[in-house]
């Protein structure tokens, strides 16, 4: 049977990897950073893992590398985060082999992997058929978690790349909002003009039992926001029933992360905003005057 | 003032993804959707703007043409290969040839690779955004650092100082910041929050049109055919939202008429 190599990251990936890499061969584990600590619970899928000590995507390419020669597998399997992206980019560049990350779909084909992701912002799918060997990387929740059994053998692997020296490692202030998961989002963009006055959209939330999530520039440039409230292409993708945009243009890279809410609400007071076709209601208003009226109005209500 | 040697940087003539073209039967029209330069590849060209303001070099620009029709094209791809030269490109490569149209991730950074290869180019780094706006597949600088032998470092979102013949940088993950030291010669991908990209002045337009602009084709290139995906399918996602529009010039009943919208909705439990 063919392999296929499963690059974990944390322990709460493999499930679906292993799972979805099962429906194609034989899966051969990876454990790369968190994964690499908590090892035993992969060891429960009854496959053999190999277990890389750095959490250097250069280190994690190496691995993958020697793996590759060893198994000439015609699937690489793993998560879409950026250490994997990079590590599996110079692996891809090495053997001139296909890679695709962010995949909603995949199923292997005699002659190859089909696949499907976004493009242009998620505004189109693009459906594609590659040759083996592939690399692909993966959303989570696009597949069924494979049943633990057996017990795996370890094999600890001696990669190393020192070229690249670590100085510091700085965690992120984080909200730790599950925006995700949240029923009703209000949305935040450049048409507040001070941090003070975001005040508005936490109200609003509060009032509406929902959280606060903002634009590329709110989030990671002017950092209004802590980063994990950043909504879009780069940041999170949220289905909420109810999405209210206040001061957000519609910029497709912003848009892409909204597509899943029931009803789009839009405040802006740019009659010709983009944002208005891409939603369900659009107020034309100044926000200023809007939203407290709302909040008002929804005070009343209660 | 000390040297930090060449810079590459790779800048794409990407779709726009603000303008999605359709066939009527719903499929992605690719002919008659025009391309731009990739916004992030323009904070790319930023960053060496600032560098070469500080140490001098030459800046040398890559553009691979990736999507046809050939012809259609010449406009805007030179659109894109003038922005790259006012900015702060010396002198530019494009490579526009059929046989790579639509383009293909492997072959895209064997042709880069190429071009630094064959036209005698020792970039002490090579910059690029972090991904393209219409495919996104956050590759390509991997894959050319790979072709080359070199460093790569990804999502670069601020470039602290150069050391001699290594560069600090802050590479930018979803948890944490790594602070890294990178031996020169490397690739670094670059996030948009690594500066803000002024546009170029009109005197910088003026100056553009003298400097060298290289066509290429694989045969300059020594290049051959290559083994390609084929894209089976691409479909417009239809977005069919109401587009319901309350212009009231009275606040309160626009507010009072959303609220009515969302009650009938059923999402508001206020």
């Amino acid at each position: 049977m063919d392999n296929v190599i499963v690059v974990s990251q944390k322990p709460s990936d493999a499930g679906e990897l292993v799972g979805l890499a099962r429906t194609m061969g034989n899966p051969v584990i990876v454990a790369f950073q968190d994964s690499a600590e908590m090892v035993e619970e992969l060891l429960g899928y009854g496959h053999r893992v190999y277990r890389v000590k750095s959490g250097r995507p250069e280190v994690l390419a190496k691995a993958v590398s020697t793996l590759y020669e060893e198994f000439k597998p015609k699937i690489i399997l793993g998560p879409s985060t950026k250490n994997v992206k990079d590590a599996m980019s110079l692996v891809a560049g090495l053997y001139d082999i296909h890679m695709a990350p962010d995949v909603v779909e995949v199923r292997s084909e005699a002659d190859g992997v089909v696949y499907k992701r976004g493009f242009m912002s998620e505004r189109v799918t693009m459906n594609v058929k590659a040759p083996y060997p592939a690399v692909i990387l993966v959303y989570p929740k696009i597949a069924e978690p494979a049943p633990k059994g057996g017990f795996g053998e370890l094999v600890e692997l001696n990669v190393d790349d020192t070229r690249v020296k670590v100085l510091e490692v700085k965690p992120k202030e984080l909200s730790g909002i599950n925006l995700e998961a949240a029923e009703v989002v209000v949305g935040v963009g450049r048409g507040f003009k001070a941090k003070e006055d975001l005040n508005m959209a936490f109200e609003l939330a509060k009032l509406l039992g929902g959280q606060v999530g903002g634009t590329r520039p709110i989030a990671a440039d002017l950092k209004w926001l802590p980063e994990d409230a950043w909504i879009g292409i780069s940041g999170k993708r949220i289905a909420p029933k109810l999405y209210i945009a206040i001061g957000v243009s519609g910029a497709p890279q912003h848009m892409s992360g909204v597509t899943g809410s029931k009803v789009i609400v839009a405040v802006n007071k740019d009659k010709a905003a983009p944002i208005f076709k891409q939603s369900d209601y659009g107020v034309v208003a100044d926000l200023y005057k809007f939203i407290p009226t709302l909040i008002e109005i929804l005070r009343r209500k209660r | 003032m000390l040297g930090l040697g060449d810079i590459v940087v790779l800048v794409k003539a990407s779709l726009n993804p603000e303008i999605v073209r359709q066939n009527p039967d719903g499929t992605f029209d690719i002919d008659y959707t025009p391309l731009k330069i990739s916004d992030i590849d323009r904070n790319a060209l930023e960053e060496a703007a600032r560098l070469k303001q500080v140490f001098g070099g030459k800046v040398y620009s890559i553009t691979v043409l990736t999507w046809g029709p050939l012809k259609a094209r010449e406009k805007d791809l030179r659109l894109v290969v003038q922005e790259a030269l006012a900015k702060v490109a010396d002198e530019a490569f494009v490579v526009a040839d059929e046989s790579i149209i639509p383009g293909d991730y492997s072959v895209t950074a064997n042709v880069i690779a190429s071009v630094i290869r064959e036209k005698g180019l020792k970039p002490t780094l090579v910059l690029a955004g972090e991904a393209s706006i219409d495919e996104s597949t956050y590759q390509i600088p991997g894959r050319v650092a790979a072709k080359l032998g070199l460093p790569y470092v990804g999502y670069v979102r601020k470039i602290r100082e150069v050391r001699g013949d290594r560069i600090v940088v802050e590479r930018d993950l979803e948890d944490y910041v790594e602070v890294l030291e990178v031996p020169l010669p490397a690739v670094l991908s670059v996030t948009q929050e690594i500066n803000e990209p002024r546009p170029p002045t009109l005197i910088q337009i003026r100056m553009a049109s003298r400097k060298p602009v290289h066509m290429l084709t694989l045969r300059d290139l020594r290049l051959d055919a290559m083994r390609r995906r084929s894209i089976v399918e691409m479909k417009v996602v239809t977005v069919s939202r109401k587009q319901i529009l309350i212009d009231e010039a009275n606040v309160e009943k626009a507010a009072l008429k959303l609220v009515e919208y969302l009650e009938k909705e059923g999402v508001l439990r206020v």
